[in-house]
């Protein structure tokens, strides 16, 4: 028997070796699940099968033939790429034009990616296969409309639609697949499956998820296999025993329903593999994890060999495992997704279904390891509501005092109203998690393309000024609206720019249903439609709107600058008259080359300083946006709601975007998500909150992202954590939405940026999750150094 | 006070005040979160002063050089021909009335005007937009200045309303007022810091252009009657950090029935602010250190059996 303080040594050695063995790899490309996939579909007869088959039968496939490892002192086992960290490529889906940009990943400074010569060629054999055949181009329209979709998409200056990549964005029922295993699963498949007539869709629909439950099921016998050859070679008895162990929880699940805590946490990490390899590598998120797993918690705890120490070792070592999956972006998509992020979000505390508080044990344990860990992944959030028990917030508070960045905080009360008010029932919406960067949906219920698009607000601004052109261009892009000689008063402006909103608001959605139905027909999902309540019962797969919730979200990016920009106009022309409106769009087209009108516009009132004229504009575009939304339904049934987090993608816009009468000169990155322009909340950070605070968050059903961003020194000791503890109370019990909170000294952002050796796992929360300073761009890190700092003010 | 504020008083029948900064989120200015209101017009001179544009109890015209892009719109809207050229000036002080046509005229804010009047309504409602984290952190206002005991008239009708709120209030004083006013508002007050600069009197005036009697003599009083009086010093190398000063302070403090003190170490943010109002140098110019040595003043006063509590 170990003696407690041996016991906790241990534990923290194995830890501490496995976050370094993951922190330490260089992240790599793994060419497995890509050169799998094809070899799948270049057999033409299994390009007659239906895609519901075609799809868990390559799933199957990749499970049963990808390179399977068992890295020294694992206690979870499962690896997702042939990489210690690694990424995989869907040629069937974005993967063309990644491949094609393949032979810069090692080279490129922003997020390199190690890949063999032999990988290299591998992949780039596979393009021609696949390039008549990926998602954009099985588009249900003209090859012209195709070829000029994937042309537009290419510079994305209006929108960029994620979802040509695929939709994911869920937060799979593991409950049920910890509880039943996949033999549960097919089953319930199976009942189903007999009244539906043989080769229909439906029926088609149940084979799949029957194949792919027996795949995932093998997947975990491989691995017991191999702990057992393992185990027989080992000679450290200690270790021997653990991989014994390993291959009993192993041989179990995820076929057949855990036992215990090692077994749910399994069962949970062989699926969060298996749907990460089904379709987009994005926001698949194991959730509410502190409540689906504490029933096994508890019956572990009643083995006497079994402690809370245990349990800690085990989430902290599935956490860690959450780190080695990493997205391979292209040069374009990492304008939009900086950081190799893949938004793996685990929440904890929050109301259970029946509205009490349901912080427990686990919530504690997976708080301590967010703040020992600290790595980018998994993305840890916290829920939070007026009856939270005061030592949870106080736990949260030191740790985010403490600089740990993690957890992102999310206000029970404001999201459950928002998704009630967006149809939600009230037990469901009790039971959200938010899943990416910051969109709430229900565990387990929701089929939510929360990253459908992203779009670009404030250009909007710049072709309304100009008649639907862009500045210095003779083609109209948008709608031909008023021109600026004929504009008489604000209010003309806006209808020209709720105009261009609309019109491309419009474009937007055309091109989603088509996104929308080839995803349906092409890439179903059997395995994650499996894990999420209603697919099964009404035999549709959740690409086909089968799932009991079904929002997409788009994310409206740059509110504060489009409303800033509004004011502006407002201001200079129609209350001050220091110019005419085709004064201004002159200025504008001319970058405003006039240091006295940038000082100009620079100094009038912005968003963010508790100003109700000026916040008042900022509120006018999110309205704007979403009843723009409002109208629409997509392809599987649900509505197109707002999301106000732009993760890096205000950057991207900004540089495309031509000058705006807020004082920003051509090119400037927006502000993130709902934060003020950068340096324009003067009145710090209780203004800074009333204005949020201003923003009704019950209609922002997608979630929102704002940053705080603290000096470490203003947050030091009791005062400092009383005075967070003030701001963010105050902040909730208001309405705000989510918060996250960055706490550094300022000083050794711009060491880490001078010399990236000197911290080389800072992590920093950028736009909803956290990255590794190092793996941002050049700008975003400016960015990140340039965000206000709240500090003290004397 | 001014002639601009009394003419308004008497326009409207209100008092009103005469702010020249509002600082939300302050920590060091009394418990938790506050608002510090920054009121304009004081009785001394201290050469050490970081806020020189609090001095003068009328609105004043500020130039922000770095703001400036020379465009001289200003002089042709200037009554007073007060409008000087060159970079580093653009208000000739004694000239200027306070008008304020250039700081209209001014796109680039490069003329601002230092102090606004506020009535009672509005400065509340200003103040209130922050209740909700007074109540939350234990913070609320700060009246400092400039010295606020010289607007007691609108202090009085402003304070009760303040006080309906349950808003924690703090005054922050030279010292030098008149008791009566104190009297009058001190009901409405939550904690009052107040400044013991020098003990001698005649060292006091050379620094500060008044003698120490009153201060000190208001000090007695307000010990006597109100629970939560704080002294404060300004810790100013070669004013007032000398051991002569030391004992002395901590002698008047036991007599006050006194054991705690705060230090603040002089700093000299004020400087940059003078050019922008026409000031020159302070004259006597105390030509003083970046930082004054804390660490012995607080062993010197511990010697004489009074705590510091030492500020950044």
């Amino acid at each position: 028997m170990l003696s407690p303080t041996t016991e906790i040594t241990r534990c923290s050695r194995r830890i501490n070796t496995l976050r370094e063995a993951v922190q330490g790899a260089k992240p790599g490309v793994c060419t497995e699940r890509a050169m799998i996939w094809t070899r799948y579909f270049k057999d033409k007869e299994n390009r007659k099968k239906s895609p519901y088959i075609q799809i868990a039968e390559a799933l199957t496939e990749v499970l049963k033939n990808k390179s399977i490892r068992i890295y020294p002192d694992e206690l979870i086992v499962g690896n997702y790429s042939s990489k210690r960290v690694g990424g995989a490529i869907y040629p069937e889906l974005h993967g063309v034009p990644v491949i094609a940009e393949a032979h810069t990943f090692a080279k490129r400074k922003t997020n390199p990616l190690e890949m063999s010569n032999k990988e290299l060629r591998q992949l780039l054999s596979i393009v021609p296969f696949w390039l008549p055949r990926f998602l954009a181009m099985k588009l249900d329209t003209g090859f012209v409309k195709k070829l000029a979709l994937i042309a537009d998409q290419l510079t994305a200056k209006f929108y960029l639609i994620n979802e040509l990549g695929g939709v994911a964005h869920i937060a799979p029922d593991y409950a049920k697949l910890i509880a039943v295993g996949t033999e549960g699963i097919a089953a319930e498949a199976e009942g189903y499956q007999k009244d539906a007539p043989r080769g229909s869709e439906t029926w088609c629909f149940y084979e799949g998820v029957k194949i792919i439950a027996a795949g995932l099921a093998r997947f975990g016998e491989r691995y017991a296999g191999l702990a057992r050859e393992m185990a027989l070679e080992e000679k450290e008895p200690t270790r021997k025993a653990e991989l014994e162990t390993i291959a009993e929880v192993c041989q179990r699940v995820p076929r057949l329903g855990a036992r215990n805590f090692h077994e749910a946490l399994q069962s949970l990490f062989f699926a969060q593999i298996a749907v990460n390899l089904e379709s987009l590598d994005n926001g698949i998120c194991p959730g509410r994890i502190d409540q689906y797993l504490y029933p096994y918690y508890r019956t572990s705890l009643m083995d006497p060999s079994f402690s809370s120490r245990q349990a800690k070792e085990l989430l902290a070592a599935f956490s860690i495992k959450m780190a080695e999956i990493i997205p391979v972006f292209s040069k374009p998509m990492m304008r939009f997704h900086g950081g190799m992020f893949n938004g793996q979000v685990v929440t904890v505390g929050g109301v259970d279904e029946s509205g009490n508080d349901a912080v427990n044990e686990l919530s504690d344990l997976l708080l301590e390891i967010m703040d020992e860990l600290r790595m980018r992944q998994p993305n840890f959030h916290a829920r939070v509501h007026r009856s939270s028990p005061e030592a949870y917030r106080h736990k949260i508070n030191r740790t985010l005092a403490s600089g740990s960045g993690s957890p992102a905080l999310y206000n029970d009360e404001v999201i459950i109203e928002a998704l009630c008010r967006h149809g939600y029932k009230t037990a469901d919406a009790r039971n959200y998690t938010a899943v990416g960067c910051v969109e709430p949906v229900c565990q387990g219920k929701s089929f939510s393309s929360t990253d459908a698009a992203l779009f670009n607000v404030p250009i909007m601004l710049e072709l309304a000024l100009n008649e639907g052109r862009r500045f210095g261009s003779f083609f109209r892009s948008g709608r031909k609206t008023k021109p600026a000689t004929q504009m008489k008063s604000i209010e003309d402006v806006r209808e020209a720019f709720e105009g261009q909103l609309n019109f491309f608001v419009k474009r937007l959605i055309g091109d989603l249903h088509l996104v929308e139905k080839a995803n349906h027909k092409e890439h179903p999902t059997p395995l994650s439609s499996a894990l999420l309540e209603g697919c099964l019962k009404s035999g549709r797969c959740s690409t086909g709107g089968g799932a009991v919730y079904n929002f997409s979200g788009i994310q409206c990016v740059g509110p504060a600058d489009t409303g800033d920009a509004l004011y502006a106009i407002d201001r200079a022309v129609f209350r001050e008259r220091r110019m005419t409106l085709p004064g201004l769009v002159e200025l504008m087209r001319k970058d405003i080359p006039d240091e006295k009108w940038l000082l100009y516009f620079r100094g009038l009132e912005k968003f963010g300083n508790d100003e109700p004229e000026a916040d008042g504009w900022t509120r006018y575009v999110i309205a704007a946006f979403d009843s723009a939304l409002s109208g629409y339904t997509s392809a599987r049934g649900g509505r197109y709601v707002p999301g106000l987090y732009s993760v890096t993608a205000h950057q991207y816009f900004g540089k495309i975007t031509g000058a705006l009468p807020h004082g920003r000169r051509r090119g400037e990155a927006f502000a993130s998500g709902i934060a003020p322009v950068n340096g324009m909340d003067r009145k710090g950070p209780t203004a800074l909150l009333n204005s949020v605070n201003s923003i009704n968050f019950t209609q922002i059903a997608n979630g929102v992202n704002l940053n705080l961003q603290f000096d470490l020194a203003l947050l030091k000791g009791e005062k400092g954590a009383s005075i967070l503890d003030a701001l963010l109370k105050t902040y909730f019990e208001r309405g705000g939405m989510q918060v996250q909170v960055n706490a550094f000294d300022p000083q050794i952002l711009v060491e880490a940026r001078n010399d990236p050796n000197k911290y080389p796992h800072l992590l920093v929360r950028v736009s909803g999750y956290s990255a590794y300073f190092n793996d941002l761009a050049p700008a975003m890190k400016e960015e990140i150094i340039s965000r206000t700092v709240i500090a003290s003010v004397r | 006070m001014s002639d601009a504020l009394t003419q308004e008083a008497e326009k409207s029948g209100e008092k009103k005040a005469l702010v020249f900064d509002i600082q939300r989120f302050c920590l060091h200015d009394g418990p938790g979160i506050r608002t510090v209101l920054f009121f304009k017009g004081c009785a001394l001179r201290c050469a050490w002063c970081h806020n020189p544009e609090s001095h003068q109890a009328r609105q004043e015209v500020a130039f922000f050089a770095h703001c400036c892009v020379q465009c001289y719109a200003c002089r042709g809207v200037c009554p007073k021909t007060a409008i000087l050229t060159g970079p580093d000036r653009r208000i000739d002080n004694p000239l200027c009335d306070g008008c304020g046509n250039c700081v209209a005229s001014c796109l680039t804010r490069a003329l601002r005007m230092i102090g606004k009047t506020w009535g009672t309504a509005d400065l509340l409602a200003e103040v209130r937009k922050d209740r909700d984290f007074f109540i939350s952190s234990g913070g609320g206002v700060t009246l400092t200045g400039g010295e606020p005991m010289l607007q007691a008239a609108f202090l009085e009708g402003f304070l009760p309303s303040l006080k309906g709120d349950g808003i924690h209030v703090t005054l922050e004083t030279c010292g030098h007022f008149t008791w009566a006013d104190m009297e009058r508002i001190a009901p409405f007050l939550d904690l009052i810091y107040f400044d013991l600069k020098q003990m001698d009197s005649a060292r006091h005036e050379s620094y500060t252009t008044r003698g120490n009697e009153l201060i000190l003599d208001n000090f007695r009083r307000l010990a006597a009657v109100f629970p939560h009086v704080q002294p404060r010093m300004p810790v100013i190398p070669g004013c007032n950090d000398d051991e002569k000063n030391i004992v002395a302070t901590a002698a008047f403090l036991h007599e006050c029935a006194m054991e705690t003190i705060h230090c603040l170490p002089y700093h000299r943010m004020g400087e940059a602010k003078l050019g922008r109002i026409g000031m020159g140098r302070p004259s006597p110019d105390p030509d003083i250190p970046h930082r004054p040595d804390l660490k012995s003043v607080v062993e010197r006063f511990a010697r004489e059996e009074i705590h510091v509590v030492a500020y950044d």
